[in-house]
């Protein structure tokens, strides 16, 4: 396995520059290795064929299992377990389960989300991950090619052509 | 196509539904009618009640929009407009209502009722606000305002088109309007959904029930004008109303659906867990006698929405979102309808004293009456919607609306 990533990457000051790198680059057909912008570059997503992420359909399932942990965890609770009346209420008194239920199914959908999406984008603590350029995170976009991939003087020649700021090459940890 | 064509097939359509809708109200006074006619004046009382509400949230909508500088429904904003046009008829009905109220013609309500109102307890303590001079006296002056700030939106939005574009002082003056509606709607509608619904049952009272019916009406507000606009769609008009508009008017729909159900849930759980005789009444009639209609209120309006527009797909997709809106604007109709007739034939009874039969579930002539002024609701709507261009084209944010994409 190789542990090194051989990037070239160039730097844009403006997300319209990058989306038309983006798109002249799959024109041409080479090898994106990844892009990065410091927030969500509106129609960026289609262009590149990205898939729209899975991540709500996860968050349902979260959801579903706060409910039925709620729900059933009170109805065993308050049936079998450790029967108590609450002001003159039958045992099982669903209304009265009703907000807890909820407030466990947004519960659980959040933090099994932001689980998830930390572990699907490689994140968190303990994981070492390379920052191409500290700038990326504040008002820089990139765009990198992988020199396995792409020819490192082709992609070179390629964002000359681009309305790019600057370009660098990097080697970072894959 | 820039202007809505009304003729042929569909005026015909909805002209037989009014007619419907008139032999099922003669059917109601004369043949299926007990000696108050409760039948009649139930049905015209909840069918008025529901569609002038839609109509009244239409324009709160777009009022809501025009004050928080939406840009998004721009290009139907013709639609919005065309919807609270029902305004009009429906205040005539609700006049007729009133003034019926207040000589006697019907005795939908208790409170009307000069025995009730002189020796019965609770309801001579509230005569200060529930008697026959502010019925007749808050529906004259507040559907007026109600009729003055639709008059003017409108009327500004007209006269913007006929101007020239780039000059946004018609849009300006309409700021105005709107924003001066909202708390006037928040605060009128209120007061009238205590008098005009609320009312029928004038021992019990809620505080969430104003906001509760209001959120039925706008959510079957919205599913009403999805239906319009997917019809419109396949005549050929609104081309440029793209999927993306569609998705968003279906999040307004599963948002108010959703909505719709916190309410119903916050009423219902504080009214059972605090278990006072006064309150729980309300809840006892409908769920003893109208089991089967209580349950179904509750999958129409929540159940089905919230598990059938929850994915993005569902929402931009004609059929999903057509069936749903179909099934949550007959919900939430019967949700009025659980509101209104079990207590118009309770009060009946104590009226008339004898018994009155109600039905578990609304009848065909019941239906009947429903479609009538479903179909009167359209045809104004229609007729209103073909006196313009259907594409405001001096508005300052149609071009943010044609560009929307989320």
């Amino acid at each position: 396995m190789k542990k090194r990533k051989d990037v070239v990457y160039g730097i844009y000051n403006d997300e319209h520059d990058l989306l038309n790198a983006v798109r002249s680059a799959k024109d041409k057909g080479m090898e994106i290795m990844d892009v990065y912008s410091p927030f969500p570059v509106h129609g960026l997503d289609p262009i590149l064929g990205l898939k729209e992420s899975r991540l709500h359909i996860a968050g349902f399932f979260y959801g579903l299992v706060g409910t039925l942990t709620a729900f059933l965890g009170m109805t065993w609770i308050f049936t079998k377990d450790w029967p108590i009346i609450f002001g003159g209420k039958p045992y099982w008194a669903v209304p009265s389960f009703i907000p807890i239920t909820f407030e466990l199914t947004v519960l659980f959908a959040a933090i099994g989300m932001t689980i998830s999406f930390y572990v699907v984008s490689g994140m968190g603590f303990g994981v070492d991950n390379f920052i191409l350029d500290d700038r990326i995170s504040d008002d820089k976009f990139c765009l990198a090619f992988d020199k396995d991939e792409v020819d490192a003087s082709a992609a070179k020649d390629f964002l000359e052509s681009t309305n790019v700021e600057e370009i660098h090459e990097k080697v970072v940890k894959a | 196509m820039n202007r809505f064509e009304f003729s042929g097939k569909l005026k015909t359509t909805l002209l037989i539904g009014i007619v419907i809708g008139i032999v099922s109200l003669i059917l109601e006074y004369f043949v299926y009618s007990d000696d108050v006619h409760s039948l009649f004046w139930g049905d015209v009382l909840l069918n008025n009640a529901y569609f002038m509400g839609m109509a009244l949230m239409a324009l709160f909508v777009m009022a809501a929009f025009i004050t928080a500088w939406t840009g998004w429904y721009t290009v139907f904003k013709r639609l919005l407009e065309a919807f609270n046009a029902y305004l009009i008829p429906g205040a005539v009905i609700m006049l007729i209502l009133a003034i019926g109220n207040y000589f006697g013609w019907h005795h939908l309500y208790l409170w009307a009722d000069s025995h009730f109102a002189e020796h019965d307890e609770v309801i001579s303590g509230k005569s200060g606000f529930l008697n026959i001079n502010m019925y007749l006296i808050a529906t004259i002056v507040f559907v007026g305002l109600w009729l003055l700030w639709r008059y003017k939106l409108r009327s500004l939005s007209l006269r913007e088109d006929a101007g020239v574009k780039g000059d946004y002082s018609y849009h300006r003056k309409m700021r105005n309007w709107a924003a001066t509606f909202l708390p006037l709607a928040g605060y009128t509608s209120a007061i009238m959904i205590w008098l005009w619904l609320m009312s029928v049952e004038p021992h019990w009272y809620s505080t969430m029930y104003a906001w509760y019916t209001s959120s039925s009406w706008f959510a079957g507000s919205w599913s009403l004008m999805i239906l319009v606009m997917i019809y419109l769609k396949g005549k050929g008009y609104f081309d440029k109303v793209t999927k993306e508009h569609i998705h968003d008017m279906g999040k307004y729909l599963f948002a108010f659906s959703i909505f719709w159900a916190y309410l119903f849930f916050d009423q219902y759980m504080l009214i059972w867990f605090g278990n006072v005789g006064e309150e729980t009444a309300h809840f006892k009639l409908q769920q003893t006698e109208y089991p089967f209609l209580f349950f179904t209120i509750l999958i129409l309006n929540f159940i089905v929405p919230f598990l059938g527009l929850m994915i993005n797909t569902a929402k931009k997709s004609f059929w999903i979102l057509g069936s749903v809106a179909v099934l949550t604007f007959i919900g939430h109709w019967l949700d009025i309808y659980l509101q209104v007739k079990p207590y118009v034939a309770e009060t009946t009874a104590e009226i008339t004293g004898k018994h009155v039969h109600a039905f578990p579930f609304p009848n065909l002539v019941e239906f009947g009456v429903m479609i009538g002024f479903l179909s009167l609701f359209l045809f104004v709507t229609f007729k209103c919607l073909s006196k313009a261009n259907l594409i405001p084209e001096n508005d300052p944010y149609l071009e943010e609306s044609l560009h929307h994409h989320v």
